[in-house]
């Protein structure tokens, strides 16, 4: 064995020293402790508050507790809207699916009839993603009135713009190679996209819909508190009538009914994906 | 039944691809192409079916019906019809992944479908009984329902060409039907494509000389876009040494037995 030679000095642009990689790393938490700070500030926080307030939310238990799960055999208006939420999510759901699909295809760049096209409906995709479903509500409230219905549509114009841009990259992730054989035979363009894009990319059109919705009931229980109607407004209605058991009950009703449609919109999504059943 | 006169491809920056390409393929013949890659093997195929539109020559295919058409000429309309008399067996990976294996062969007719039966109702009872059929000509038919995505490589390869037989087409266009198959499997799907030759005719791009010598009735050799050879299919070490050129002479310093040639040929490109 050969006595080991170290080389005489180490080129400083080998390595990172550890030590300068701690200090990169101290500054960045000092950076980012300093940014909650000032977010804090900002909008008044203090920790200690949580401790010296605490007797509210002790009150706010002793108000609260038990729940009045009787609600569901006195207020006959319960199930209306509980029903009245799944509705409104599922309506808006349908019609922005449905929507962005015909869109989508007009926007993705391998189905597109003409690019300018494609890129008007990217834009107006863009637009609808920046609305707040709120803001959609309140100027729907002006024109079709307080209600579901406005609700509805709030939920379908964000499903638009959401839904467009996923299902218009599935589309343009579709391989172009089974598309050009399916040409050969002398299919048309739109049996090209009916036996090549669709079967492509239904799995994945499935599984999103499914989780809009899942994502919507939510959507829907909060535009509900503004107006909307359904289990959203009860909550404000018990909030504002300082029946907190009612509340709390709403707040049970709420988890399991989202629990359980997750629990139904997984059974039928691998039903669909896995049986085929659209095809 | 097909005859391609001095077809040309240049493109835009002036480079040539096709260079006066010129050959006639009759009825009952199995014709393959031979060619280094990138010789325009697949662009002369493309060009038959009108996928990519030539500089210029001609491309003259005679239906059953006793018409010609003249494929360079043709709006996308009457190309379409044309198409349906031609029965592409491109590779099989090329199938719709996410479609059974009977889907994906009845998808053959739909140059015959009208658009709107295929969105509102789909294929037949009756269509799917004959693509049945297909299918068990190429000893597939237990896969029928099998989503294309499970199969394996010479399995899908049967499905291609079932495609293209439920087609019943006048004339098959093979596209490296055999490159992605072992030994096996390319000779079995050789022997498919030469009894539908007898009662029609195959033009195949092929990369391996002696499962040409072996089937095909005739060999056009493609290279540096112009037909440099078109006869026997038993072609000559010497000759194929020749076609092929820097890319077999650099395998030939390693092995030097000229006997060896057919073997040395890359199998892909």
């Amino acid at each position: 064995m050969s006595d080991i030679v170290y080389p005489p000095s180490i080129p400083t642009d080998a390595y990172r020293k550890p030590s300068d990689k701690f200090r990169t790393r101290s500054g960045f938490f000092l950076g980012f402790t300093i940014i909650l700070v000032l977010v804090g500030a900002v909008l008044g926080f203090n920790p200690f508050m949580l401790i010296y307030e605490f007797h509210n939310v002790q009150d706010l238990a002793d108000r609260a507790l038990p729940p009045n799960f009787e609600l569901l055999a006195t207020q006959r208006s319960a199930y209306a809207s509980l029903a009245e939420t799944v509705s409104m999510a599922f309506l808006g759901t349908l019609f922005g699916g449905a929507f962005a699909l015909v869109l989508a295809f007009l926007a993705a760049k391998n189905t597109t009839p003409s690019k300018a096209l494609s890129s008007v409906i990217k834009n107006l995709f863009a637009l609808e993603r920046a609305l707040p479903s709120f803001a959609v509500m309140l100027m729907f409230q002006i024109a079709v009135g307080v209600g579901p219905f406005s609700a509805t549509i709030a939920l379908t114009i964000g499903s638009i713009g959401m839904f467009g841009k996923l299902f218009s990259e599935a589309i343009e992730s579709v391989d172009p190679k089974p598309i050009d054989a399916i040409a050969t035979v002398g299919a048309t363009r739109s049996q090209t996209v009916r036996y090549g894009v669709i079967p492509a990319v239904l799995p994945s059109i499935v599984s999103n819909w499914f989780y809009a919705f899942d994502v919507n009931v939510r959507s829907a229980i909060a535009l509900g508190a503004y107006g909307g109607g359904g289990i959203g407004f009860q909550l404000v209605l018990a909030q504002k009538t300082l029946r907190h058991d009612d509340l709390l009950a709403w707040v049970f009703f709420i988890l399991i009914l989202i629990a359980s449609l997750e629990r139904v919109s997984d059974f039928l999504r691998s039903r669909i994906i896995k049986k085929g059943a659209l095809k | 039944m097909l005859r391609v006169q001095d077809l040309c491809k240049t493109l835009p920056n002036g480079r040539k691809l096709l260079n006066g390409i010129s050959f006639s393929v009759e009825k009952g013949e199995f014709v393959g192409l031979l060619g280094p890659s990138g010789a325009g093997k697949s662009l002369t195929l493309r060009c038959v079916l009108g996928l990519t539109s030539a500089t210029s020559g001609s491309v003259d295919f005679e239906s059953p019906d006793g018409n010609t058409h003249s494929i360079c000429d043709l709006r996308q309309n009457q190309l379409r019809r044309v198409r349906c008399h031609i029965g592409v067996i491109f590779q099989g990976l090329n199938l719709v992944q996410q479609l059974t294996v009977l889907e994906n062969v009845m998808i053959g007719k739909l140059g015959c479908i009208h658009p709107l039966r295929s969105w509102l109702y789909g294929f037949t009872d009756r269509e799917a009984r004959e693509a049945f059929e297909a299918l068990k000509e190429v000893n597939m038919e237990s896969f029928a329902e099998r989503r294309a995505y499970s199969l394996s490589g010479g399995e899908m390869q049967r499905v291609a060409i079932a495609r293209a037989t439920f087609q019943k087409p006048s004339f098959y266009l093979a596209d490296e039907p055999v490159s992605n198959l072992d030994p096996k499997n390319a000779k079995a799907i050789m022997k498919i494509l030469a009894q539908l030759a007898k009662k029609t005719s195959v033009l195949g791009v092929f990369h391996q000389p002696d499962l040409i010598a072996k089937y095909c009735t005739r060999v056009i050799a493609i290279k540096g876009g112009e037909v440099v050879y078109n006869g026997d299919p038993k072609i000559s070490p010497r000759k194929l040494a020749d076609i092929y050129g820097d890319e077999l002479q650099e395998l030939e310093i390693s092995q030097q037995n000229g006997q060896e040639l057919k073997q040395m040929v890359p199998a892909t490109g």
